[in-house]
């Protein structure tokens, strides 16, 4: 499915992303943890091509995509969201759906039923008619993560899903990620520094220190990595 | 007193709605692409030159050639798109460099229509019958009862486009956030582009309207439709093209019933003086939102 190969990223003297290289196979949900400043949200946007890497590749179904323009991302399959989210904030959320969609070649109708479905899965369907700045920031998280889905994505990079959302929101948020390998036929890439929640969903995990990656494997695996407990998790 | 206040009223309405059109084609143009079009007012003089042409070569009359202008410019304004507006991204502040480049295309316009044109006042011929109606004691000319429909229908027109159709919601969606409809998988390029063909064609339109209700035009007077078009905006709000013509109407009234009661010149005026007092009150304009960049 998603492939990176010695994935690099450098800013000046600075060496964000220092060949990473990890392999997401279909319907699976990769966790991605490490502290800030490692690496995770600089290999994101490498992937979804708001930055073009140093050195690497980044392969979709084994398409080399490395350095496409963002949309061309998209359209290739890649959604993404973002720990502050990016929504529409003076359009309602129908319409944040809805724009999302332009380039499906969907009608009206399909548009706003699709748009509807994933509305009440993420429980904001009473909000339709509302602007998206009237949202919590919680609950713009949800319909950022419903506006990637419209556009049936083969893979979704969730940057921060939890940070700063209340816990009844967080398990929504949960249980909505839950399902979109099952569900959806889709696979997640999930950056956040809510362990819990990487344990509880992830497939395997990579703990990224410094760019590279330190300790990878499932979730009992990077438990008990001395390497990851001294670096990252503490004693 | 009060029916000559009522008719600075009527006045301010009218003109508000053909300011209100040199605004929001300026704001889809700022909102959508950041570039502050330096040229709007000699776009919209060359509308009005388009107009005496299609008159004086194929005699046709300012109604028919309301909509040819449109697509002309429309047409214009799209290739020029691509021939000046995506080398302004590789710029460090592309605001700042867009309205260098567009100061240059106003003085390069403003040339090319003194060459062809010379520098006499034109205007444009046609009759319209009754010239005038009553309202009471409130003077109503025609033409300009005209070309406030006419003006109505197209800012309905431009708002059912951003507010009721898919394109539009995207254009409206750059206006808030660019990245964010990239990463939805939207080409921002050919919108952006259909922005700036639909913010020259409303130039060309509305010169055609004006060159319809007052009475010459010249190369020269673009600048002041520019200007007008930026207190425009500057009052509604820039990138809200609906802000635009609220405050358009707002701008013409006062300007129009100051008139009334002082010379045209104080008029003018009070109609900055409004613009100031708006910075002062609400530096975005009355209808203007933070944009995430």
């Amino acid at each position: 499915m998603l492939q990176i190969q010695g994935l690099k990223k450098q800013f000046g003297g600075l060496v964000a992303l220092n060949g990473v290289s990890w392999h997401l196979p279909p319907k699976q949900i990769l966790g991605v943890i490490g502290m800030n400043g490692s690496g995770k949200t600089t290999m994101l946007n490498c992937i979804n091509g708001l930055y073009v890497p140093t050195a690497g590749k980044v392969l979709l179904h084994g398409k080399d995509i490395t350095g496409w323009p963002v949309e061309q991302v998209a359209r290739e399959g890649i959604g993404r969201t973002f720990q502050v989210p990016r929504v529409f904030p003076h359009m309602t959320l129908l319409d944040n759906l809805d724009v999302s969609q332009l380039h499906k070649g969907r009608t009206a109708e399909e548009r706003y039923a699709v748009s509807v479905k994933w509305l009440e899965k993420v429980e904001l369907y009473r909000l339709r008619h509302n602007m998206a700045e009237e949202l919590s920031g919680g609950q713009q998280k949800l319909l950022e993560l419903a506006r990637i889905m419209v556009s049936q994505p083969k893979v979704v990079l969730l940057d921060e899903p939890f940070a700063g959302v209340n816990p009844g929101l967080a398990q929504l948020l949960i249980s909505v990620i839950k399902t979109l390998p099952t569900e959806h036929d889709c696979s997640v890439v999930l950056v956040s520094h809510d362990l819990t929640s990487i344990y509880q969903l992830s497939n395997h995990i990579i703990v990224m220190n410094e760019g590279s990656i330190l300790s990878q494997g499932s979730a009992d695996v990077v438990k008990n990595d001395p390497a990851v407990i001294e670096a990252y998790l503490g004693a | 007193m009060q029916d000559l206040v009522l008719q600075g009223i009527v006045n301010g309405l009218i003109l508000g709605a053909i300011y209100g059109l040199i605004g929001v084609g300026l704001n889809v143009i700022f909102g959508v692409l950041r570039v502050v079009n330096f040229a709007h007012g000699e776009f919209l003089v060359l509308g009005a030159y388009l107009a005496l042409m299609l008159a004086q070569y194929a005699g046709l009359s300012p109604f028919w050639a309301l909509p040819i202008t449109f697509l002309v410019f429309c047409l214009i304004g799209y290739l020029l798109y691509f021939v000046l507006i995506p080398r302004l991204s590789k710029s460090n502040d592309p605001e700042t460099s867009s309205l260098l480049l567009m100061f240059g295309v106003s003085i390069m316009l403003g040339a090319i229509m003194l060459l062809l044109f010379d520098a006499d006042a034109r205007s444009l011929e046609y009759e319209i019958e009754p010239v005038f109606l009553m309202l009471g004691n409130i003077i109503l000319p025609t033409i300009r009862l005209i070309t406030l429909a006419i003006s109505i229908v197209i800012v309905a027109l431009v708002a059912w486009l951003l507010y009721g159709t898919l394109t539009g919601k995207a254009l409206r969606a750059i206006i808030m956030n660019r990245d964010a409809v990239r990463i939805v998988g939207i080409k921002t390029e050919r919108l952006a582009a259909v922005a700036f063909a639909l913010g020259i064609g409303l130039a060309g339109v509305t010169g055609v309207l004006t060159a319809m209700v007052f009475p010459s035009f010249s190369p020269f007077m673009g600048n002041d439709y520019t200007l007008i078009g930026f207190v425009v905006i500057v009052l509604g709000g820039l990138g809200n093209p609906v802000g635009a013509l609220v405050g358009a109407l707002l701008y013409a009234v006062t300007e129009q019933v100051a008139s009334v009661f002082f010379n045209p010149s104080i008029g003018t005026i009070c109609g900055f003086v409004l613009m100031v007092a708006t910075i002062f009150v609400r530096p975005n304009g009355l209808f203007g939102k933070q944009v995430m960049r």
